[in-house]
């Protein structure tokens, strides 16, 4: 362990820009990506089950205002989402004298409610077609075994639903990973964030950006893996087994 | 109506400037794309290999950090290139990177990565009897290619090109970030200098809806071209 | 005198799609331990008779009687509907239908198949639904697949599957809509010997079938439907082998 650090000490003397100071700074940021993005998932998933049951319903008040609202924010950039909530909060008159300031003074959270919103939206389509997918037999199966709609739904929709639509999540984990890298450009210290400060102040595009690349990259594989591993589990159902 | 308080013209420069971005970099991702799906089915060992290390590397890091690796990256790059040929050769040569360029440049390189694993899903999609039954009937490779090959490995590959072409679109949203003047950017200023964030923002929001919107028409249309033969249900795959 | 409520009764059943009638008023009887065969040729409307016996079809007109217990209907803007959806859930439980395709859920095992409604339907407490279960599936042959997805089985295994699962909701009639149709034919052999093991155990069975040997052998009343009606109906001996109507004897002829 000493041996390690003396080695480890070794190399950041040699290395202008990676200095311990400058790797606290990508800590940090990653600390600060990986927060951001897990809550918005988390939050997003549990806004986007609802909707996506409500999405199929046969009431139009329920229906169309869902799909309004995933029309729109598929349909236009993260960006111009996050700028709408940031700005908006910010420059909104009277919104800095009520309680609601005390929380969205940070950026975190302005950027918090845009990625969660952008991901609700992209995961209830998601679940949405995978409801659609279920095999019509085996809902009659359910019905005709006495189930009543809100049991069926949790017991058989849902559950062979979210299996389905797994791969597909696992895609939009890794985008909201990488969308995430926006969220430098409302001055929250992220992983870009990091980036982009020790390019600033060191002038180093390649290392700042190479360094910052490399770590997104390994946070990638490892969601890749996760949901590999995961849709192994979770599909087997649909494996044939010789 | 709105009153955009002289922003209008400006804005609507940026939605050009947005547009042509945008088609621009989609011929670049896709003239890529062919490439990199030819490459990932040769023969070539090393074209297999560095077709994969690119789709790899691009899909698995931010679109962002790679913008401003190669627009922040590439000019200092390209400075040391010139450098270099200075010292050894005496050439004196100075290369400025447009931020237009260098624009259609990356989002063209990340979305060819994107494009390059559809064409090849599409490639692969294509019957190979078909394939078999033209070269029975005396076929060139090239004609092959063009009556027989190209028009099935369209209708495959539309669906995947239609969605790479939303993503790209809302994407080009990012050259705001790195200096070029969108109309995300001249809205940004806009708001920040106006205080009024909806007023300029929520027009821009609204645009992109209607190109995507746009698109999608378009899409399904050329989809529906494509369809001739096969029935409607087996095109929602 | 206090008879026992007959298992199921249908009484001058009608059935609509649009403007073409096919259940033309049928009615039915199903005493307890009766195997009732429906046959008749695809079309004729047996399918839909027996998927309006557990609702899954509504029915335009007719009565539904389930163990003394007649299924209320209102009129609606769409047209008939029961007024209970409770009670309709409620009677399907006692009806187990098993279907053509074996309708098992995917992305649970064998056991968990058969477990799943007894446990969340009937509200059974789990130890001893996971017991009868498992006998269940020992009865059909399927102990050691218990831990098996539905598609890592046969089709024949599915279907004896899916009888477990019927039988784990003992119900009061079991429905078969054409049990063994989208079977191999050498799977049927078994699906068949299951389903005989149960009548002759004194399950009350109505089964929609094309096997004629299981309708002779087996049942103790066979109903010939034609076109949306009931055209014979009676023992399998006099029905089978003494058909009155030409179109009967066409449809058993045997086929070149």
């Amino acid at each position: 362990m000493q041996q390690l650090n003396a080695w480890f000490t070794d190399l950041l003397a040699g290395n202008e820009i990676f200095t311990a100071n400058t790797l606290g700074y990508y800590a940090d940021g990653l600390a600060t990506t990986v927060q951001l993005v897990f809550l918005s998932l988390i939050i997003g998933l549990l806004l986007a089950v609802p909707m996506a049951i409500g999405r199929g319903s046969s009431r139009p008040w329920i229906k169309w205002p869902i799909f309004f609202y995933t029309y729109v924010f598929r349909g236009t950039p993260l960006l111009i989402q996050l700028y709408i909530i940031y700005y908006g909060v910010v420059f909104v008159e009277g919104i800095q004298d009520t309680w609601l300031w005390l929380i969205l003074e940070e950026p975190f959270y302005p950027a918090l409610i845009a990625f969660t919103l952008n991901t609700a939206a992209y995961t209830t389509e998601i679940f949405r077609g995978a409801i659609k997918a279920t095999n019509k037999g085996e809902i009659e199966a359910a019905r005709a075994y006495g189930m009543s709609r809100a049991k069926m739904m949790r017991r058989i929709i849902l559950p062979s639903a979210f299996r389905r639509a797994l791969p597909a999540y696992g895609n939009e984990v890794i985008f909201m990973l990488h969308a995430s890298a926006i969220a430098s450009v409302v001055t929250i210290m992220d992983l870009t964030g990091a980036a982009r400060f020790v390019y600033a102040r060191f002038y180093a595009p390649f290392d700042a950006f190479l360094f910052v690349a490399a770590i997104y990259l390994c946070l990638t594989f490892g969601i890749l893996y996760l949901f590999r591993y995961l849709e192994k589990r979770l599909l087997a159902h649909l494996r044939p087994q010789n | 109506m709105i009153d955009l308080q002289g922003y209008g013209p400006r804005l609507l420069e940026g939605a050009l400037v947005t547009i042509e971005l945008a088609l621009l970099s989609l011929l670049v991702s896709v003239i890529l794309g062919l490439l990199t799906a030819s490459a990932k089915m040769s023969r070539s060992w090393l074209a297999h290999r560095i077709a994969t290390l690119y789709t790899t590397l691009i899909r698995g890091v931010p679109d962002l950090v790679l913008m401003m690796l190669f627009f922040f990256g590439g000019q200092i790059g390209i400075n040391m290139a010139t450098d270099w040929l200075y010292y050894q050769f005496d050439v004196d040569i100075f290369i400025n990177i447009d931020e237009f360029v260098a624009g259609v440049a990356t989002i063209g390189l990340i979305f060819g990565a994107y494009m390059g694993e559809t064409f090849r899903g599409a490639f692969m999609a294509v019957d190979n009897g078909q394939i078999e039954a033209a070269r029975a009937y005396g076929m060139s490779e090239s004609l092959m290619f063009r009556r027989v090959r190209f028009p099935q490995m369209m209708r495959h590959a539309l669906p995947g090109l239609s969605n790479n072409w939303m993503v790209l679109l809302k994407t080009t949203a990012l050259v705001s970030v790195i200096g070029l003047t969108d109309m995300v950017r001249v809205a940004e200023e806009a708001a920040k200098a106006t205080h009024e964030p909806f007023t300029f923002l929520i027009p821009v929001a609204v645009v992109y809806l209607v190109i995507a919107s746009l698109s999608e028409w378009f899409f399904a249309r050329l989809q529906k071209r494509y369809d001739v033969g096969f029935g409607g249900e087996e095109c929602n795959n | 005198m206090a008879a026992t409520p007959l298992p199921l009764e249908v009484i001058n059943l009608k059935k609509r799609f649009g403007d073409n009638e096919v259940l033309k008023g049928l009615s039915l009887k199903a005493h307890k331990g009766d195997v009732i065969s429906m046959i008749g040729a695809s079309g004729s409307g047996k399918s839909t008779f027996l998927r309006c016996m557990n609702l899954l079809e509504q029915p335009n007109e007719g009565e539904l009687i389930v163990h003394g217990e007649s299924i209320d209907f209102k009129q609606t803007r769409r047209g008939r509907e029961p007024a209970n959806w409770r009670q309709v859930e409620r009677i399907r439980a006692k009806l187990s239908m098993v279907f053509q395709s074996f309708n098992l859920w995917a992305h649970m095992t064998l056991l968990e198949n058969v477990v799943e409604a007894p446990i969340h339907v009937l509200g059974k407490p789990k130890k001893e639904a996971l017991e009868h279960g498992r006998a269940l599936l020992d009865r059909v042959g399927l102990l050691e697949r218990a831990d098996y997805y539905p598609t890592q089985m046969s089709g024949g295994q599915q279907q004896r599957g899916a009888i477990a699962r019927a039988l784990a909701m003992e119900p009061e009639v079991m429905l078969f809509d054409e049990p063994t149709s989208a079977l191999d034919p050498e799977l049927v052999g078994d699906v068949l010997k299951v389903m005989r093991d149960l009548a002759e155990e004194g399950r009350t069975m109505i089964v929609v079938t094309h096997e004629m040997s299981f309708a002779r052998d087996v049942s103790n009343q066979v109903i010939y439907l034609h076109q949306g009606v009931i055209e014979e109906a009676g023992a399998p001996a006099e029905v089978l082998e003494n058909p009155q109507s030409d179109r009967l004897r066409q449809f058993l002829a045997p086929k070149f």
